[in-house]
């Protein structure tokens, strides 16, 4: 055949449309590289659906569809990931044109999906498994029963591990067990990471050092996914927790408690170290006596000459009116200033203290013997500085008197070994010279003493490798939770062997856990298949990998002890397995968690829970309330001299105890989460301390109200201390209050302030009092009522957000009890103000979770062509406002899925408030601005114009017509909700997702609709729903790939 | 070591359908530095807020003194003024000097810190990482500037009885929710910085590790694929990406070894024993060696905090601390802590001059921007936040040699801290449209905020 003839042939016909175009099948494409060939049914399909619109004349969206095998690679790919994904999305052909038949639409996904698979370029299943497409897997399709017949599995995955998880393993390893105190009893609890207190408050400054690199994206919704990777900012971040980390497992303390492989390999050196540590010790107290001894009167003429320091003229501290002297007196803040160096003082006044003795002669004689001891002249210098500073500006007796409280004992003479003193001396002989202080001549005993052992340590030679490999396996089952395969122990015995050549031991050994930190295996939790293969090609986990997916599922810790067992035993192999340990962690009840660190810091929060953490953390991810920590309010909008940041934390913590509640009794959950009338509002969670709390008020009121308490001097008040004592009333509890006269005096004015706060509470008919603090108090100080854990309960401002009324509120002690106008999480101030602007409201983000967390919608991403932003008008409502600009139709197409959903919510405030007019918050609208004046029961808001609220909306796609339907506002509209099938159902893809850390596909059909199942059969319970979704193959079953 | 990763990790083709990957990080590993002569940045930040009546002028006008008593916006040329005296330790470099007042820090907030909110013109809260908003604006000015070390913070801190040290959680932020490391002492700074020369011993150890763990990563590859794979390999890529970087700072030994500082052996150990101003004279010549070395071209120094012990500051005849200080109206002291900053600064000038550069000397490609955590005081207010700022003259803001006193918070033309670091930004080539929070006082007052001071870009 002529190679013309070879050309021609080359060529597909032209086929020549109605419209004229041409098309070009080409056996070799435009880059020559490969042929590209469209099937002549898929032809057909494009042809008749497609082209009309995207051709060379007209190219909609800019695509064209007729000469994709003219075009190079790389576009066709990118053409052919648009098709895709539209055709998948059911976008294309367009709503109002002619469909695609089932068959075809499913044909021409099928070509694409072979197209891309060629050069692994889908963007699509990208895309499906990113958390914001979850909802693109057809609802009906998962929930028909259609798909019920394919096998469910998870890819194989190494999978990021969780901020949660990362702030246990640190734990872990820096045996930071850190405790609450939970109604009255210390206990220990998980999800501390050590940022809650401050080192000065007696928090763990190292554990605080430890950055976590690992925190989840701070979007609403399911946050844990498992397409995350290790980065470069991971590993920085990592490489200097792995120092500190390192260096404090190495230290000697550790090792001994610890670590018994580790401290055999140093011993020696430890040994040596300490036996140095007693002789410094015993020197730098005892250094006078043993020179003493030595060198009998000959000592004296050894001595330097004992210059005294000079110190700055010291002035008064202050003097009143009159002109006294005021001297300073709070011993408590001297204590907390001046550590280190006012212990020396304290011992120095112990010591020289005696009968006619003055105070210069005590501080003669300290800096004699500070100065002979060597101490460092600057640190000399602060300490008769300060000596100085006592003197004259502080109220001596006190410090004598503290002196002796503190019961400082001057160390008596106890001198070490025989053996030891005879060292001792010999080296304080040969290196002590005329004019020597004491600790030039221990440094230089000391340094022999080090090159000594050194020496003995070179001498008794390398360590053997047995004691290396005991090294290696410790450390791996301490970092790693296993014991090394023996290729490994090989490998990291040469490393370490070349560390400690380089470094010494001890570094050595820090290094080798530097390393085992930075492995992945310590940051990645691996789940792949790895038992026998079954018919559809799938194995399940070993049981050591399953127990900590288990694990990790429920709580944020690695597998207890009853799931190591289990793994021991071999009973962790079957769904029963899984099913019985399922059920078992997720009824403990004996472990408590630190929920949020963000809430319990933002105002002494409890934010605690014994309900398996992760259970609670899903319907907080889910409804995201938590971002309500995040948003930034004007203060002067919540009402002007209260504090938003003040009580936010407050705010959600109570929104943390009402899900937990509805959690605990595990009854028609999701029903309850959308409807409960119930509500938490200044609380602590504990209904016998509240209501104790609240009886304590009342009858401080009862007992005073009789009297003119208005009018009390000093002495009328207190006539009545037995009962102020007996009440302990706030501000009488200071240890010196019944000897201070000025505190006592000063009482009578906090008395009427408590009395005030008190009398607006009860004086018109209420029953019971909220037990909030009539003022602000330091933190340290006993107020009238108590967290949880023990601390002052601030945030009485938490009512304002649920419109309480102060002066007529009859508290309910016991909680949740019913507030007016709320039903559910969805009226929750929490939830509101999460969902909201700064400044206003957003009922297009409200409309937006509802219509893709409750009703398994889709909403496609803003269009880079439009200015998403609500024009200006400062005579029209945020409604009008956004209608004028989401109606237009090209808007309206996506905003109509949302907006008639989320103007239900307009009875509530971007503070969560409810109403009823809506404020025109704009200068020109402006009535009167507000002083800033504090005190609950004002509303310290500037006053705006007005107009009415607006809240109706439309309900649709429940797929229940009785439910659909126009709606009065939200809590019409959540009664419905919590009725629709569909929403439960959405629900719980949501909970697959958050379980299994990945979207749903229709091979999941048949576990999602047991779990449903579960949900319905058990009477509404979350545990069933867990216990039906670990206990599925989606869990279990693992496949390398889906291909 | 020069393993091309390409080469060892054999990777192949991946096209389109890769796994997303995490942003690239190079530059926080210091890209190939591209200036001849970056711009430099010292960021010094101090606590108790700046008392604005102290930053006044002793020699203003009656007009002058009757604009700055109202907060009226106005400007004035240094020269034809006396500094406070405070401030006199920087006589020699008024034509450099600038006090700036009038910006608010409401948009990082006052009361007693802002941790790194005040570098990130956002509300940090309390000191978590979920409050860490975003990149900080001296890690922002860091990526236009890229160096081996990139960013290098020092702190001068403690718990009021004793400084701390070693390497501790500081207070800027290399992106959103990763707190930055800062050296607490200057031996540590010293130790770390300088080890390449000072602790070859420690660099190859290392260097060992990151060996090791690139074989040990790079042999799980074996038999992975797909997104598998993809993860491994950035890990392994990450560690390459380090060794380089370590490489890159060795080749900076003779420079380092030339201008290596001289730290007094006071400062062993943490130093328990040195002063407040012995620490911070060593941290300033820790400082200057590392920018003069070109291991860095960014350093943030918090000079203090309120948990700084300033006992053994000469002239604290009361042994206040800082805290106390803030909440009494002892304003002599406050000017004692004040100058001994400022002694600082006039070192760090005078030494960057003394180095040639180009035609000129370093200084004149520096800026150092002395400003308060938390605004106009120990509680606030955040409404103002009077600053000092140094400028060199190849800077690109016109603002040397005056006191310039902007409109005040919320009126007509107010400038808020992110307005100012926004005008640093793009001053120095990142054209963001606006860096940092919105005041929601101006906003709710709907008065305009958005970008750069533009009276002072060059």
């Amino acid at each position: 055949m002529s190679r013309s003839t070879t050309v021609i042939l080359g060529f597909v016909c032209l086929v020549v449309t109605a419209t004229g175009v041409q098309w070009i099948s080409a056996e070799k494409g435009v880059d020559g590289k490969r042929s590209f060939l469209i099937p002549t049914h898929i032809e057909a399909i494009l042809k008749s659906r497609c082209v009309n619109c995207h051709n060379d004349e007209i190219q909609e969206g800019n695509i064209r569809l007729d000469n994709l095998a003219s075009l190079s690679n790389e576009s066709r790919l990118d053409i052919l990931n648009k098709v895709q994904s539209q055709i998948f999305l059911e976008s294309m052909p367009p709503k109002d044109g002619e469909q695609l038949a089932l068959l075809s639409r499913e044909e021409l996904a099928v070509w694409l999906s072979t197209e891309l698979d060629k050069f692994n370029a889908s963007k699509l299943e990208d895309k499906l498994r990113l958390p914001a497409f979850g909802n693109y897997v057809n609802h009906e399709k998962l929930f028909s029963g259609d798909h019920i017949g394919e096998k469910a599995f998870t890819v194989d995955r190494r999978w990021l591990i969780s901020e949660f998880i990362f702030n246990g393993k640190i734990n872990h390893l820096l045996d930071y067990i850190p405790t609450r105190t939970i109604d009255g009893r210390q206990m220990p609890v998980i999800g501390d990471s050590g940022v809650n207190i401050g080192t000065r408050f007696g928090g763990g400054s190292l554990r605080q050092s430890i950055t976590n690199p690992f925190l989840l994206p701070t979007n609403i919704g399911v946050r844990y996914y498992d397409n995350t990777s290790l980065a470069g900012g991971h590993l920085l971040t990592m490489i200097s927790n792995a120092k500190k980390i390192a260096a404090y497992m190495a230290t000697a303390e550790t090792m001994k408690a610890h670590y018994p492989a580790m401290y055999r390999i140093m011993k020696m050196e430890l040994d040596h170290r300490e036996t140095l540590r007693l002789r410094k010790n015993f020197l730098n107290v005892h250094m006078k006596r043993v020179t003493q001894d030595i060198y009998g009167e000959r000592d004296e003429t050894l001595l330097p000459k004992f210059v005294r320091i000079r110190v700055d003229e010291i002035p008064v501290y202050g003097t009143d009116p009159d002109g006294n002297v005021i001297k300073r007196s709070n011993i408590e803040l001297l204590r907390t200033r001046y550590g280190d160096d006012l212990q020396a003082v304290y011992r120095g006044i112990a010591e020289h203290t005696g009968n006619g003795i003055t105070f210069e002669q005590i501080i003669e004689k300290c800096e004699r013997q500070w100065f002979t001891f060597g101490l460092h002249e600057k640190r000399l210098r602060a300490r008769v500085t300060l000596m100085m500073v006592l003197r004259k500006q502080w109220e001596m007796n006190l410090i004598y008197d503290d002196v002796k409280q503190r019961n400082i004992r001057i160390a008596t003479y106890n001198p070490l070994s025989n053996t030891e003193m005879e060292i001792i001396e010999a080296s304080v002989l040969k290196h002590r010279v005329k004019g020597d202080r004491y600790r030039q001549v221990i440094d230089k005993c000391m340094d022999e003493w080090e090159q000594e052992f050194k020496r003995e340590r070179l001498l008794a030679g390398k360590d053997d490798k047995g004691q290396v490999g005991d090294l290696v396996d410790e450390m791996y089952v301490k970092i790693l939770e296993r014991h090394p395969s023996s290729q490994e122990t090989q490998d990291t015995i040469a490393l370490t062997s070349a560390y400690i050549k380089a470094l010494g031991k001890q570094q050595a050994i820090a290094k080798i856990i530097e390393t085992l930190v930075l492995s992945t295996e310590f940051v990645y939790r691996y789940e792949f298949g790895q038992g026998p293969v079954d018919e559809f090609g799938r194995q399940m986990m070993l049981p050591r990998d399953a127990s900590y997916a288990l694990s990790y599922a429920i709580t944020d810790s690695s597998p207890d002890d009853e799931l190591v067992s289990a793994v021991r035993r071999g009973d962790l192999r079957t769904r029963e397995d899984y099913r019985r340990e399922v059920v078992r962690m997720l009824s403990k009840r004996d472990q408590y968690y630190v929920i949020d660190e963000t809430v319990q810091k933002a105002g002494f929060n409890s934010s605690i829970t014994n309900t398996p953490i992760r259970k609670l953390r899903f319907f907080r991810e889910f409804f995201g309330y938590v971002k309500a920590m995040t948003i930034f309010k004007d203060d002067a909008r919540f009402s002007n001299g209260a504090s938003y940041d003040g009580v936010k934390g407050r705010l959600v913590d109570e929104a943390d105890m009402l899900v937990d509640h509805i959690l605990q009794a595990d009854r028609r959950v999701f029903e309850n989460l959308l409807t409960t009338d119930l509500f938490y509002v200044y609380h602590s969670g504990n209904n016998d301390s509240m209501k104790a709390a609240s009886e304590r008020i009342r009858k401080i009121y009862d007992y005073f109200r009789v009297h003119d308490w208005v009018n009390f001097t000093e002495e009328q008040l207190y006539k009545h201390w037995d009962f102020i004592d007996e009440m302990k009333m706030m501000g009488t509890v200071f240890p010196d209050f019944e000897t201070n006269a000025k505190r006592r005096s000063n009482w009578v004015r906090t008395f009427k302030s408590q009395m005030t706060s008190y009398t607006f509470r009860l004086a018109n008919g209420q029953k019971a009092a909220a037990p909030y603090d009539a003022t602000g108090m330091a933190y340290w100080n006993k107020s009238d009522s108590s967290t949880r854990t023990g601390q002052q309960m601030r945030g009485p401002d938490v009512g304002r957000f649920f419109n309480i009324d102060f002066e007529n509120w009859d508290y309910p002690t016991t909680q949740p009890a019913k507030i007016d106008h709320r039903k559910g999480m969805l009226t929750h101030p929490a939830w509101l103000i999460a969902h909201s602007l700064n400044l206003e409201t957003d009922p297009v983000r409200r409309g937006k979770w509802v219509r893709e967390k409750l009703l398994a919608g889709t909403i496609p991403d803003v269009p880079i062509t439009v200015d998403a932003a609500v024009p200006e008008d400062h005579h029209s409502t945020l409604r009008q406002r956004l209608e004028k600009k989401t109606n237009e139709s090209y808007c309206w197409n996506c905003h109509q899925k949302m907006n008639p959903l989320g103007m239900a919510f307009e009875i509530y405030d971007d503070f969560g408030r409810y109403r009823t007019q809506e404020r025109l918050e704009h200068p020109d609208n402006l009535v009167k601005e507000m002083p800033r004046e504090r005190g609950l029961h004002i509303d310290g808001r500037p006053v705006y114009k007005t107009l009415p609220v607006n809240s109706k909306g439309v309900l649709d796609g429940t797929g229940d017509e009785s439910l659909d339907g126009e709606v009065v506002d939200i809590i019409d509209m959540t009664e419905r909700l919590s009725k629709s099938t569909r929403v439960r159902q959405s629900i719980i893809r949501h909970a697959f997702r958050y379980f299994m850390g990945r979207n749903e596909l229709l091979s999941d059909s048949k576990t999602l609709i047991d779990a449903d199942l579960a949900y319905v059969d058990s009477g509404g319970s979350f545990d069933a729903v867990i216990v039906s979704l670990l206990t599925s193959d989606s869990f279990i079953y693992r496949k390398a790939t889906r291909k | 070591m020069a393993i091309d990763r390409r080469t060892f990790l054999g990777t192949p083709v991946l096209g389109a359908g890769a796994l997303a990957l995490s942003p690239s990080f190079d530059y926080v590993l210091g890209a190939t530095v591209t200036n001849k002569y970056p711009h430099r940045f010292i960021f010094m930040r101090k606590s108790n807020g700046n008392l604005p009546s102290l930053f006044s002028l002793p020699t203003f006008s009656t007009e002058e003194k009757e604009k700055d008593k109202n907060k009226e916006a106005f400007e004035t040329d240094l020269n034809n003024h006396e500094l406070p005296v405070w401030l006199r330790g920087l006589n020699d470099h008024k034509d450099s000097l600038t006090i700036l007042h009038g910006v608010s820090m409401t948009v990082s907030g006052g009361g007693h810190y802002s941790f790194s909110g005040c570098m990130g013109a956002y509300k940090a809260g309390r000191n978590v990482i979920s409050g860490i908003k975003r990149r900080t604006v001296d890690f922002e000015l860091a990526k236009l500037v890229p160096s081996p070390f990139n960013h290098v913070e020092l702190s001068l801190t403690g718990d009021y009885r004793a400084f701390r040290s070693g390497i501790v959680p500081g207070y800027s932020a290399p992106a959103k929710y990763q707190r930055n490391y800062c050296y607490a002492d200057p031996q540590t700074a010293y130790d770390e910085l300088f080890k390449s020369v000072t602790n070859p011993e420690a660099v190859g150890s290392d260097n060992m590790l990151l060996d090791y763990l690139y074989r040990q990563e790079g042999q799980r590859l074996k038999g992975l694929a797909g997104k598998e794979r993809l993860k491994i390999m950035n890990h392994v890529g990450s560690i390459q990406s380090i060794r380089e970087r370590n490489d890159k700072v060795a080749t900076l030994s003779e420079a380092i070894s030339k201008n290596l500082p001289v730290i007094d052996k006071i400062h062993a150990n943490g130093g328990p024993n040195a002063t407040l101003l012995d620490k911070q004279h060593a941290f300033s010549d820790v400082l200057i060696s590392a920018l003069i070395s070109g291991l860095t071209n960014v350093v943030t120094f918090t000079i203090d905090e309120l948990s700084t012990p300033i006992t053994t500051l000469p002239g604290n005849t009361s042994r206040v601390d800082l805290h106390r200080l803030g909440h009494s109206r002892d304003t002599q002291l406050r000017d004692l802590v004040k100058a001994s900053h400022m002694t600082q600064i006039a070192k760090i000038v005078d030494r960057l001059k003394s180095i040639p550069e180009g035609s000129g000397t370093m200084f004149d490609n520096t800026t150092i921007v002395y400003m308060p955590e938390t605004g106009a005081g120990h509680h606030g207010p955040d409404t103002e936040a009077p600053m000092v700022i140094m400028t060199g003259r190849n800077s690109k803001l016109d603002i040397a040699g005056r006191y310039i006193r902007l409109p005040f918070h919320a009126t007509a033309g107010h400038k808020t801290l992110s307005n100012w670091y926004t005008t640093l930004l793009n001053a120095y080539g990142n054209p963001i449209e606006h860096y940092g929070d919105k005041d929601l006082e101006m906003s709710r007052k709907k008065m305009y905020q958005t970008g750069a001071i533009d009276q002072f870009l060059a």
